[in-house]
């Protein structure tokens, strides 16, 4: 089957750019802990997480999606659809992440493609984004996907 | 519970945890995650997610991610994760009885430390799986 051919801002492609830098703070991953019920202790008690050989309150797993959230990212410009949905999301946590530690976001437009499904043909935006600390130590990978609807 | 490479088998199951999302915990997490908090969204207005195309407001996918990484915390204690790769099939409503599972998949031996794959679910009893993921992460061996 031949996919639609799609009109977007194709210069952004395999182009990485700073998006942003991040304090993890204690508030934060506790915050974040309270919202979702989280009561590991290794990210609710600092002396815990120390007692077990982390430098300080060890963040989620998943506290690369919150700084991703504040991400200046360039407008790819999908000529598609307008309905919007995240289609799906991976972390790759290299090193531990914890509380008084400065990353640096760095993303990258990876693919944009169509699909045609049951439902229809569906517009797909992939971007990469790693995460280094205050070491330039790379600390986190994540992928994200987007679709967009007719 | 701290749990050890030595105490799981391949098709353990993980969890379940059964729980609702709540409106309030929806504002509260996009409150931490910037995703809005009280400025109505698609995650907090019944209203603007309907003008959106969406059948109400939704929950955040990364909320549900992190709920799936509460599952295999809460389940294995002291667990390091590798990769949580997930799948966003449907939307997650509010208020709505939600089930959090997996089963273990695969385990390698390592030195000091095993590797171990789970598949990891979100379901409703109404639309089955509403988000899949793949978690690879290493457990503690027993000293």
């Amino acid at each position: 089957m031949v996919e639609e051919k799609l009109e977007f801002d194709q210069s952004l492609l395999g182009q990485e750019v700073e998006a942003g830098s991040f304090e993890v703070t204690r508030e934060q991953i506790l915050a974040l802990c309270k919202a979702v019920g989280e009561t590991n202790p290794l990210f609710t008690d600092e002396e815990e997480a120390r007692r077990r050989g982390y430098r300080g309150l060890l963040a989620p797993p998943t506290i690369t999606n919150l700084l991703i959230r504040s991400f200046n990212r360039p407008e790819v410009k999908v000529n598609f659809g307008s309905l919007r949905l995240h289609a799906g999301q991976a972390i790759e946590p290299l090193e531990p992440i914890c509380a008084g530690d400065h990353l640096t976001g760095r993303t990258s437009l990876k693919d944009v493609y169509t699909k045609t499904g049951r439902t229809g043909t569906m517009a797909f935006i992939v971007w990469e984004t790693r995460f280094t600390n205050q070491e330039n130590t790379d600390v986190a990978r994540v992928r994200e996907s987007f679709m967009v609807r007719r | 519970m701290e749990r050890y490479f030595e105490d799981v088998d391949l098709g353990d199951e993980i969890g379940p945890l059964e729980r609702a999302i709540t409106d309030d915990e929806v504002v509260e997490f996009t409150t931490v995650s910037g995703q809005g908090g009280n400025r109505p969204s698609r995650f907090t207005s019944d209203e603007q997610a309907k003008k959106e195309g969406l059948p109400g407001a939704i929950v955040p996918g990364i909320m549900s991610m992190a709920l799936l990484s509460k599952l295999l915390t809460d389940w294995a204690g002291s667990v390091d994760v590798k990769l949580l790769d997930v799948i966003f099939r449907q939307t997650v409503p509010h208020n709505q009885s939600l089930k959090l599972h997996g089963v273990v998949t695969d385990k390698r031996e390592g030195e000091g430390q095993g590797t171990l794959e789970a598949d990891l679910y979100l379901d409703t009893a109404e639309k089955g799986h509403h988000i899949t993921a793949r978690a690879v992460f290493t457990l503690s061996a027993k000293d």
